[in-house]
């Protein structure tokens, strides 16, 4: 299902005016500082808007929407720094599930997933954290006649609060796909301590854990559920982007040394000058990945690629610059330019490094 | 998503026809041009084609040979254009001068000369910057004297491109010594084929003379020349220039010798440097700033910020220019030592050494980045102005140098 131009521009007013009431900067300090990393009032309402379904087709209780969609609420969650699950649960997890072949477990899981009742995420990379098939860290075997995991697997978004842990492993036979649930107590889970306060991610560690085969699975079908991962992260990436830059822009207009603003200074509008273009880089590349990917037009893998590095880099130059421009109270915990710094810094290395894209997108060109 | 899918139909039907006018009228063994300010008889029999077709200004309304198309659609035109090499399509957008005359001049003088500007039957070049006045182009001291139903023109130009093929000329001059400095200026079209208009050629770093210099010595032009008003130039001239800086930020010149020079792909590949990880590296960096580029222009366009002249659009231009300067400095970096040696024996390094200096042709023409960064900085994001201690005081007690 397709939105229309005027259904998208609705669809980002809600959310936006949501946002502003529930997810303020107040509010985005007061989650970050909690156990759960998330507000669970303001997920049920983002459940009853049916966002945290979006991906998920109505026949399973949810939206049925595509990347065009999810990139433009990406932009208003990222732009306000939303502390929330949506990432691992209504898109890497919904996607992977959207795409199984065993029906039994989507009509179990989905329904549930969309209307926020279950947390869902996805444990695939072990302490490297590279997002690839040789990443995978669990491995799965049986125990005299009974299926077990062991292993490690890392870096997993929300797992603290999850219910379902959608688990990649290798086999002696390749890739399957378990479940592994929260009330099975035969596996270790470390929350890790994060440098971007607004997430929460933890280390499972499998021994001779028990787990529910959902299918065999390719690694092109994980792929895919990465590839809308990281449609949903150049959204938050150019959200955030926009929004420090605007804020940067308005204070240098305010802020008075000299007797004059200091946006009035060269070093300063040069500087922004040239931010602009990166900025604006990076909300086409945002748009053109997902407008590729959801018309699955030729060059959709090499426009995701582009997005990845592309989004990742502006967001990391661009809050790193607002640092520096807002000069000593941008130094301050106060002052939230720390706050999407770390967001940029931690969006950078989650799914893959700008590194990685960019040889990735090379590739893709045939080189 | 309706409204999309309908235009992509009309698109698509769109260059299906272009494609089919194409074939049945483009002669490929045309010879590209190799000055482009001094075209054969072929070339131009061929603009006239494509004039009388309406491709020339296809956004223009028909009785202004073009076909009212919308931005997009007419990029469309220029791309099936581009994708066989032919010219003359769009030049609504690249051709900057004639897009001036167009939304400035009287009906009447439009009539007399967009024409045979568009079919190439004449030639036009600009006299705005002076020795004197480069960035800061309102400071020009070329003077426009009353002299009966006409002015008298003395003073020097620089940085003209075509002059010696131009039968006209975009002439800024001074026509108000008491008025502030942007208020005292006019452009006029001004016919270059008189006597006192002098031509000199100026060697460019590149050791090529597209450039010339202007002498102009009581040379004579009529008032009713005059585009867009007596002491309207400073309007006149900053939609000139948002167009000229349009086209720049298309535009970037091809290498002189081999297409491979303009596929550094190709060229790693070429010289054994694709297996370089650090190069591949700076490889896709430098690729992405093109294709973001192309993005925020369709991005632009879609947004309808390109049927007046916009500020975006001296973003384009700084866009260009950084993708121009960091593409030639990989090139340099993949032909390596063969870079100090020139000529026609050595190509791929002619090429890059070339391409390495022109890329100053976009950073510092139509405005330098440093212009444009304060334009963009004023203007998008409404940043305070630059001090400008000349601007409120008569222009002859204004200091030059």
């Amino acid at each position: 299902m397709k939105s229309t131009a005027d259904e998208r521009a609705a669809m980002r007013d809600v959310i936006c005016n949501l946002l502003r009431s529930e997810a303020s900067e107040s509010h985005v300090r007061a989650t970050m500082t909690t156990r759960s990393g998330y507000d669970a009032a303001l997920w049920k309402k983002l459940a009853d808007l049916g966002i945290i379904g979006m991906l998920i087709d109505p026949e399973y209780g949810g939206s049925g929407l595509g990347p065009i969609e999810l990139e433009l609420i990406m932009e208003e969650t990222g732009s306000v720094l939303l502390c929330s699950p949506f990432l691992s649960s209504g898109v890497l997890a919904a996607s992977l599930l959207m795409s199984s072949k065993n029906r039994a477990v989507q009509q179990r899981l989905l329904p549930s997933i969309a209307d926020g009742t279950t947390l869902a995420t996805v444990a695939m990379t072990d302490d490297r954290g590279c997002w690839t098939e040789a990443g995978i860290g669990v491995h799965a075997h049986q125990v005299k006649g009974h299926l077990r995991l062991n292993g490690v697997a890392s870096y997993v978004l929300y797992g603290e609060v999850s219910d379902v842990f959608l688990v990649v492993a290798r086999t002696s036979d390749g890739l399957r796909l378990y479940e592994v649930t929260k009330d099975d107590s035969r596996f270790e889970l470390v929350p890790l301590s994060m440098f971007d306060p607004t997430l929460r991610s933890a280390r499972l560690r499998f021994a001779d854990t028990p787990a529910r085969l959902i299918e065999p699975i390719d690694w092109t079908s994980v792929q895919k559920s990465l590839d809308v991962a990281l449609i949903a992260r150049a959204g938050e990436q150019v959200g955030g982007t926009r929004r420090i830059f605007d804020m940067t822009i308005a204070y240098s207009k305010t802020r008075f040394q000299f007797g004059r603003p200091i946006g009035g200074f060269q070093a300063m509008k040069h500087w922004a000058a040239d931010l602009l273009i990166d900025v604006e880089s990076s909300i086409s590349a945002a748009r053109y990945a997902a407008d590729r990917m959801a018309n699955q037009i030729d060059q959709s893998q090499e426009a995701l690629y582009l997005a990845a590095f592309a989004c990742s880099d502006a967001y990391t130059k661009i809050s790193a610059a607002t640092i520096q421009m807002h000069g000593g109270i941008g130094f301050t915990w106060e002052h939230p330019a720390h706050l999407y710094a770390r967001r940029a810094r931690a969006y950078a290395q989650l799914f893959g490094s700008p590194s990685y894209y960019r040889e990735q997108y090379l590739r893709q060109l045939g080189a | 998503m309706m409204m999309r899918d309908d235009a992509e139909d009309d698109t698509a039907a769109l260059r299906k026809e272009v494609r089919t006018w194409l074939e049945s009228n483009w002669d490929s063994s045309l010879p590209p041009e190799q000055d482009r300010w001094n075209l054969s008889p072929a070339t131009k029999a061929w603009l006239v084609k494509v004039f009388e077709a309406g491709w020339a200004v296809p956004t223009w309304p028909a009785d202004w040979h073009g076909r009212g198309l919308t931005e997009s659609q007419a990029d469309a035109v220029a791309e099936e254009f581009g994708r066989i090499g032919a010219p003359g399509a769009r030049q609504d957008r690249s051709n900057f001068i004639v897009r001036t005359i167009y939304h400035h001049a009287d009906p009447g003088l439009k009539r007399s000369i967009v024409p045979a500007l568009l079919k190439r039957e004449k030639g036009i070049c600009l006299l705005y910057s002076e020795p004197s006045a480069g960035s800061d182009l309102a400071g020009i001291r070329t003077r426009a004297d009353i002299d009966g139903t006409g002015y008298l023109i003395n003073g020097q130009k620089v940085w003209t491109s075509g002059a010696a093929f131009a039968d006209y000329a975009l002439l800024l001059a001074r026509t108000d010594w008491d008025a502030p400095k942007h208020a005292g200026l006019t452009v006029f079209l001004f016919p270059m084929h008189q006597a006192g208009v002098e031509v000199r050629p100026l060697r460019q770093i590149t050791d090529e003379t597209h450039f010339n210099e202007v002498f102009l010595t009581n040379a004579r032009v009529e008032a009713i020349q005059i585009l867009g008003g007596l002491n309207n130039g400073w309007r006149v001239l900053q939609a000139a220039l948002a167009y000229e800086r349009t086209a720049l930020g298309d535009q970037s010149r091809a290498a002189r010798h081999s297409a491979i020079s303009d596929d550094l792909i190709g060229l790693a590949r070429q010289y054994g440097r694709l297996s370089d990880n650090a190069l591949r590296q700076e490889l896709a960096g430098v690729i992405a700033l093109r294709k973001l580029h192309a993005l925020n222009g369709a991005r632009a366009r879609e947004l309808g910020d390109n049927n007046e002249p916009s500020p975006l659009v001296s973003l384009g231009k700084l866009a260009m220019s950084r993708i121009l300067h960091e593409e030639a400095r990989i090139r340099t970096s993949i032909v390596g030592v063969e870079t100090l040696l020139c000529g026609p024996d050595h190509p791929l390094a002619d090429d890059a050494n070339f391409l390495a200096f022109n890329a100053y042709f976009t950073s510092i023409g139509g405005g330098t980045d440093q212009i444009q960064r304060n334009i963009i900085s004023e203007r998008i994001l409404d940043l305070p102005r630059e001090p400008d201690p000349d601007r409120n005081i008569p222009f002859r007690q204004t200091r030059s140098g």
